[in-house]
């Protein structure tokens, strides 16, 4: 019987959240991982909250419930924070650090949650918290949009999902582009490197 | 290189969406005509038939409603093409006519339905169960709960529909639309050949002499489609013990995880039901009566519950049957841990939902917006500048439902695709309040048109805002009667929106750009100070279609070049939301603003500039 590992996965539309929860699905399946995912994206072109769940190993549901995931991974600070009680008691939050302020908070009407009170709030449910600047890793690696991909580096790293760094990688090169694949794997090699160096 | 939907051998193995399966299962079972209405969680199905189209062999449409869709899938059945028809469950409502009567006089080519149900209303104004229309109708009802079923009932469902020569229902729900799997490949041997109907019309025409003939042949062949059902190797019994759980669509992949993780596997007994309608009654008595308590999983309304509940009473069997409840919901979507409390419930098992972090309270929300350069909110904020809130709103189905919200506040109800027109002329007759009507391409084809004809013939005093973004928008930028057809990949017709309007009889017409913000507010000045029926087609691509598909870039942004009460004024009013704020007062996002330039016409605050990178 293989392991089983549920995955959390939260963004904002236009992220890239979806792309990027396909791509891990690929790299386990590649791996000969059993794999189900899902996702709930009727708003996800404007700007709403994109969730999506990866179970590997044999579950067969498409979602996962409160308190379920063993791995949560967060494109965006507040969305990590909202997205939270999602996380097993004990689970590891792989999460980015780079906000997008929601129109409320934009206009000044609403207030964005300090940084470390996402922190706090994840380091007290989880056994481990990686948090990296993903859009400034993607940028760095040389694309904004590789930024995902820093972040499933450094979740694949962190050793809970039976998905390999290796995996990863092989499923890059096997579904994208060719021009994007060289940036996408130095973006996975950044956050493998963020998540090593915490 | 063909897409491996058409072009992948048997045996392969490919990550597909749910929906992408359901293509490919089509395909395996030899469809050659696909017709269908867009609407989520349906839309992938025709978008990837669409899409493959170019290398496909089959034929393939976007009808401009449901009914029409059934229609003509219904005509392509009948002449003996294996057919598909897809839409989202509230357009069954729409298609409800034909169904009825295709399922009297049968479909010899083969007809199955896809129904994309949506509990918990993820993008829909209902969460009808649409189970009930196979029951309605009386054809067979196959629900998948995994990629892979998705493809094999897929296959399965058009191959029975085709032997039966009757439609039959595949029925999924939004969480199976959008799940995805690991789905291996069979054999795609290529569209089915004709089998149609000949000239019999004693047979295909419903005349009263020929349906009360008919009835009885619906039922006839819903005891063929019994014994199908019995035999169906997706209606499948496994475990031991004395409790029972009998579960159908998505509820079975919760029910396997559920037992997986209460350690209940292989301690209850299990009735796997994919083939869902007609229910195999003699296994369905035999497990009842194996069992002390039997737990029904189903989401929304209690069918196989009530249909066993009768079987147990007609039988004599002395069981347990536990449905919805306090437990088991008749509202929304089940879960793993739904499912665990109540089979454990059952089974005199503890448990123990696991432990979460409490949800931080008061976080800023992402409420779903019109995108920023929407020329619905353009076309809003004109509507408020003259109207204001001394008219009534009816709205319809689209992005700009969108504009229910704040400060736009430009929908005061709405019932359903089409709604505008008919409902905005009933509620203006009844209350003597003036009515505006919004209504987008897509959905005036859809049903809007019947609508302005009733208006134009009963003298409706209406005005009508056709909200035209050349596009259907929501659901993912289909095609429909009015788009530039020099964009699709096969030869079509376009219809001119104003042309049709004019010939249905309404002579007060206005065409406007809703980006031009001063000859939009003066056309419904016009609009307002006259009466009868009104149309004001407002006309601009959306803004994701115009940058994506029309391939067009706006060279310059805008700008606040003074802060001020009136810009202040203007951000509040307009909510694009490429607004912000900092320390520096109210600014303009370059990167988020399309340069649809609706503010600089408002305030000499706002100011356009060439962008800076």
């Amino acid at each position: 019987m293989q392991q089983r590992t549920r995955i959390y996965l939260t963004g904002v539309g236009g992220q890239g959240s979806l792309t990027a929860t396909t791509l891990l699905a690929r790299a386990a399946l590649g791996q000969g991982i059993e794999v189900t995912a899902g996702e709930i994206h009727g708003m996800a072109q404007r700007g709403g909250v994109v969730e999506s769940f990866i179970l590997l190993g044999g579950w067969k549901s498409p979602k996962l419930g409160l308190g379920e995931a063993d791995l949560f991974l967060g494109f965006e600070p507040l969305e990590t924070l909202r997205g939270l009680p999602y996380l097993k008691k004990g689970g590891v939050v792989v999460s980015s650090t780079e906000a997008l302020p929601p129109v409320a908070v934009s206009l000044g009407v609403a207030e964005y949650p300090e940084l470390d009170k996402v922190r706090t709030a994840a380091e007290s449910v989880a056994a481990r918290a990686f948090f990296l600047p993903s859009k400034t890793l993607g940028l760095q690696a040389g694309a904004v949009q590789s930024g995902n991909f820093a972040l499933l580096g450094a979740a694949c790293a962190v050793g809970v999902a039976p998905v390999s760094v290796d995996g990863l990688k092989a499923a890059v090169r096997a579904f994208l582009k060719p021009k994007l694949v060289d940036i996408n794997l130095k973006a996975i090699d950044l956050g493998v490197a963020a998540v090593n160096n915490q | 290189m063909a897409h491996p939907l058409l072009a992948g051998a048997a045996g392969e193995r490919h990550l597909l969406l749910g929906n992408e399966a359901i293509v490919r299962g089509a395909l395996e079972g030899g469809v050659g005509f696909v017709s269908c209405y867009p609407g989520t969680p349906s839309s992938e199905v025709p978008d990837t038939f669409y899409r493959l189209s170019p290398d496909g062999d089959y034929y393939f449409e976007y009808s401009p409603n449901e009914k029409v869709a059934l229609e003509v899938g219904g005509g392509a059945a009948l002449a003996g093409a294996a057919t598909l028809v897809t839409m989202k469950h509230v357009g069954v409502n729409v298609a409800a006519d034909p169904l009825m009567t295709l399922a009297y006089i049968g479909a010899p080519g083969g007809l199955v339905l896809l129904s994309a149900d949506d509990p918990g209303c993820h993008s829909s104004q209902n969460e009808q169960d649409n189970r009930i229309y196979g029951r309605l109708a009386g054809i067979p009802v196959l629900e998948p709960a995994t990629a892979q079923e998705c493809k094999d009932m897929a296959r399965d469902a058009l191959l029975l529909a085709r032997r039966l020569a009757q439609p039959v229902l595949l029925r999924t729900t939004t969480r199976v639309n959008h799940l995805r799997g690991a789905v291996e490949f069979g054999e795609r041997p290529g569209p089915a050949p004709l089998a149609g109907i000949g000239k019999t019309p004693m047979r295909y025409v419903p005349i009263p002499a020929v349906a009360r003939q008919r009835h009885g042949a619906v039922l006839s062949i819903l005891d063929a489609a019994r014994e199908a059902s019995e035999a169906s190797p997706w209606n499948v019994e496994s475990g031991a013990g004395d409790v029972g759980v009998v579960a159908s669509g998505i509820s079975r992949a919760y029910l396997a995880d559920a037992l997986a993780e209460t350690g209940l596997e292989g301690k209850v007994r299990v009735f796997d039901l994919g083939f869902t309608h007609p229910l195999p009654i003699e296994r369905l008595a035999a497990f009842l009566a194996s069992v002390r308590t039997v737990v029904v999983l189903e989401e929304l309304e209690p069918l196989v519950e009530k249909e066993l509940r009768a079987l147990a009473q007609e039988r004599s069997i002395a069981v347990r049957i536990v449905g919805k409840g306090e437990l088991l919901p008749r509202t929304g979507e089940y879960t793993v841990q739904i499912v665990a409390r109540a089979v454990c419930a059952a089974a005199g098992a503890d448990y123990a939902a696991p432990e979460t972090a409490p949800a931080t309270g008061n976080l800023p929300m992402r409420p779903p917006n019109l995108c920023a350069g929407c020329s619905h909110r353009a076309a809003y904020y004109a509507v408020r500048q003259v109207f204001g809130d001394d008219a009534y709103y009816s709205s319809d189905i689209g992005c700009y439902t969108l504009g229910i919200l704040p400060p736009l506040k430009a929908a005061d109800f709405l019932l359903c695709m089409g709604s505008s027109v008919s409902a905005g002329s009933g509620f203006a007759r009844a209350s003597g309040q003036t009515v505006v009507g919004f209504i987008g391409d897509s959905t005036f084809f859809h049903s809007g048109i019947t609508g302005l004809v009733n208006a134009v013939f009963n003298n409706h005093d209406v005005v009508v805002m056709v909200l035209d973004n050349r596009t259907t928008a929501m659901t993912g930028h289909q095609p429909h009667p009015g788009v530039d057809v020099s964009l699709m990949n096969s030869p079509h017709a376009q219809l001119d929106i104003e042309s049709v309007v004019r010939g249905l009889g309404v002579n007060q017409v206005w065409k406007v750009k809703p980006y031009n913000v001063k000859a939009t507010m003066k056309a419904l000045e016009e609009a307002k100070a006259a009466k009868g029926v009104r149309v004001v087609i407002a006309e601009e691509p959306c803004v994701l279609f115009a940058r994506r598909t029309l391939k067009k870039s706006a060279p310059q942004a805008a700008y606040v070049a003074e802060q001020g009460e009136d810009t202040r004024r203007v951000v509040e009013t307009l909510a694009c939301p490429a607004f912000f704020k900092d320390e520096n007062g109210y600014g303009v996002d370059e990167n988020a603003c399309s340069g649809c330039m609706v503010c600089v016409q408002l305030i000499k605050n706002f100011k356009a500039r060439k962008r800076s990178a």
